[in-house]
């Protein structure tokens, strides 16, 4: 039995740095912004068709792109819309995010229809590797470590580049910021661009594992703002920690519970709620108070 | 940030205005487009309407889909006429089951139609079911498997076309024991996934199968990792699956990555041939039942003549949920136009006579319970897949003739309708 448990601890790493991956974008939107971004799933769709496209025209390399893609289609959203709701009512940001995607997903069913299309891992990372009884697919270990090095590149842009000082400034006191002659709007853009950007990744990388649909976004929203409230809104590290949790909770609720595997998450938020409102890491912001 | 440190990003002038307006204008073409209601062929005045629930979003849409277009299709051959009037189709959507219920109800209260069609999920039908009943209008579901539906709650309004759990079950059953006496079942936590899981054990049980493992999985998952590590440590003869939809695709995609194609053989009932299309060949594995398939030499010329008008306009094959939107639209339209009326009653008695000669087999729904009989094809995957639309082979048809129907669907005897009065 602990071999089955060490195998479903490992699995669910795996499935829980994919979400992480997925909240953090949707973590720093929040903070940055003060937009919780309901269509935060949509990009995440988004990536994982964009992936597909270019890997099924150019290959591999050229599906290393949709991320990229995906941050610019982020932009291009935040210049046209999000952007006009800076300093309003919280409210009009859900309507417009939630709005937007149901749009997103209408889009993505009328040119590509509502069937699942065929998205399967390179050839070169078919099969799976087993150390005592733990078995995990190569693909696997690329997406763990694909996704380690791209938390750890964002956090040391957030804390070792100038840009990054200011995304951290800006998120604390936007004001101020701009008061500084920053240029906040381009920033502000950057930001959600960067969010959708991660969000494009962890399509990317899901797409040859779950089903690519237009209605595959629901899958990785929910997870996305229970690990973000787990984690304490606007944490990274409490994003990345909450991930972890829920992968690893729901693996083994599927081992021992498999009836309660799509609840536990939900009893873990609750359960941790109740002991600490804000979260594991959340802290008092004075812009949110 | 206070409330008013940003306004000068998003000051409303006469540009922002008009192009707000124009960005409205944009969003509600788009969403006569894409959204709902659909209303096709609204011509004439007073014309004879049906409506059509099927699901527009979530887990069963790409078969929702080809359903509504295999739906649409049967009036379009019609010339889009009823009773020498124009007819349209009314088409909503089925998100939830209260949902399904609640669009039903509209269905018959604001749009007046005279029967509906559709029902993608078991639960949705059950939900629609109840509204014809209370409502006193025929209603045919396409695809839901559910045993109850034409069970224990049964009514005189609502007829079915795919064969319930049990029935699939007897086809498949049998194939799956030629497989091993170790079985794994994998079935999804609602209406229909819980049938299957009663049926496989009850099957097993009578057979002298093990049950290994048995695990009921939420739908709309996106990892089966865990539930397959668990399969592969309890190691079956056969996993039986009872999944629906995209989630069969997503399982199957995962039960290839972790390396199980080919070592442990996987078997569903009722599955849709776009779930397959949409694993790829790489990943494609399985025994399955089936209600149609495109490439059967078999089919009836009308069918064959469906599928050809189909591909010519959709540029795609013809899946099986096109031709059970097809089919169950077909019956409602021909029950009108025998019924020479739009009243509900005599539509319900045109359905009970309602007929159609399929191979050895008279397709139409019993009087006792309302369920269709048909036959039902057993389909394994081909073991090299060279055309992205033919992925199966066909293994038996069944049953095959007249005599067999009570031995697949069971007797009267055995069902748990009572069906009521007109």
């Amino acid at each position: 039995m602990f071999d089955l448990i060490l195998s479903q601890a490992v699995n669910g790493l795996v499935l829980g740095f994919l979400y992480v991956l997925i909240a953090v974008g949707l973590s720093v939107i929040f903070g940055m912004l003060g937009i919780v971004n309901f269509a935060h799933g949509a990009f995440f769709a988004i990536g994982a068709y964009l992936a597909l496209m270019l890997n099924r025209d150019f290959g591999w390399g050229a599906a290393l792109l949709a991320p990229l893609l995906t941050g610019l289609v982020g932009m291009l959203v935040e210049f046209v819309l999000i952007r006009r709701l800076y300093g309003k009512e919280p409210l009009l940001g859900l309507i417009l995010t939630f709005a937007l995607a149901l749009f997103f997903e209408a889009i993505l069913r009328l040119v590509f229809g509502a069937a699942p299309l065929p998205f399967n891992p390179p050839r070169f990372l078919a099969g799976f590797l087993e150390y005592g009884p733990v078995l995990i697919t190569k693909y696997r270990i690329v997406v763990l470590a694909v996704t380690v090095f791209a938390l750890v590149a964002f956090w040391s842009f957030l804390e070792y580049t100038p840009f990054g000082r200011i995304i951290r400034a800006g998120s604390r006191d936007a004001e101020m910021v701009g008061l500084l002659g920053i240029n906040l709007p381009i920033v502000l853009s950057i930001v959600f661009g960067i969010g959708c950007l991660l969000a494009g990744l962890a399509g990317m990388l899901s797409g040859p594992l779950w089903t690519v649909n237009p209605s595959m976004a629901a899958g990785a929203i929910m997870p996305a703002f229970v690990i973000v409230t787990i984690g304490g809104l606007g944490s990274y590290a409490g994003a990345i920690i909450a991930g972890v949790l829920v992968g690893v909770v729901t693996a083994m609720t599927i081992q021992f519970y498999p009836d309660w595997s799509s609840a536990a998450m939900y009893v873990l938020m609750a359960v941790i709620l109740l002991v600490r409102p804000r979260g594991l890491f959340g802290e008092k912001w004075e812009r949110f108070e | 940030m206070s409330s008013n440190s940003l306004r000068h990003l998003t000051r409303i002038n006469r540009r922002a205005l008009i192009g707000g307006a124009g960005g409205l204008a944009l969003a509600h073409a788009a969403a006569s487009k894409l959204g709902m209601p659909y209303i096709g062929n609204a011509a004439a005045a007073d014309p004879i309407r049906i409506g059509m629930i099927y699901a527009k979003t979530g887990a069963v849409a790409d078969q929702a889909e080809y359903m509504a277009q295999g739906s649409l299709l049967a009036l379009e051959t019609r010339n889009n006429t009823l009773l020498g009037r124009q007819a349209e189709v009314i088409w909503l959507d089925e998100p939830t089951s209260q949902a399904a219920q609640q669009n039903a109800e509209r269905l018959v209260g604001e749009h007046n139609v005279v029967g509906i069609v559709g029902g993608s999920l078991s639960s949705s039908a059950l939900a629609i079911s109840a509204v014809a009943k209370k409502a006193k209008i025929p209603f045919v579901a396409a695809n839901a498997g559910a045993i109850d539906l034409t069970g224990r709650l049964c009514n005189r309004y609502t007829f079915r076309l795919q064969p319930p759990a049990d029935v699939h079950t007897r086809v498949l059953a049998p194939y799956c024991a030629g497989l091993g006496k170790k079985w794994y079942l994998l079935t999804a936590a609602f209406a229909f996934g819980q049938d299957i899981k009663r049926s496989f054990t009850e099957f097993s049980a009578a057979n002298g199968i093990t049950l290994v493992g048995a695990d009921e999985v939420p739908v709309n998952t996106a990892d089966y990792s865990s539930f397959i590590l668990k399969i592969r440590a309890a190691k079956p003869d056969v996993v039986v699956g009872g999944v629906p939809g995209n989630d069969i695709s997503t399982f199957l995609k995962q039960w290839n990555e972790l390396g199980m194609k080919g070592k442990i053989p996987f078997a569903e009932i009722a599955v849709g041939a776009t779930d397959l299309w949409g694993v790829g060949p790489e990943a494609a594995d399985g025994l399955f039942t089936i209600n149609w398939y495109h490439k059967n030499p078999n089919n009836p010329p009308e069918e064959q003549m469906m599928a050809a008008t189909y591909e010519k306009k959709y540029k795609r094959p013809a899946a099986d949920k096109t031709w059970m939107g097809w089919m169950a639209m077909n019956a409602l339209l021909d029950s009108v136009e025998t019924a020479k009326a739009t009243e509900p009653g005599a539509i319900v008695n045109a359905l009970e006579r309602w007929g159609v000669q399929r191979g050895g087999v008279k397709a139409g729904y019993r009087a006792f319970d309302h369920q269709m009989v048909n036959r039902l094809l057993v389909v394994g995957v081909k073991p090299k897949i060279t055309d992205k639309w033919d992925y199966f082979d066909i293994l038996a048809e069944t049953p095959s003739n007249d005599a067999e129907i009570e031995k697949v669907f069971g007797a009267q005897a055995e069902s748990a309708c009572k069906m009521d009065a007109l």
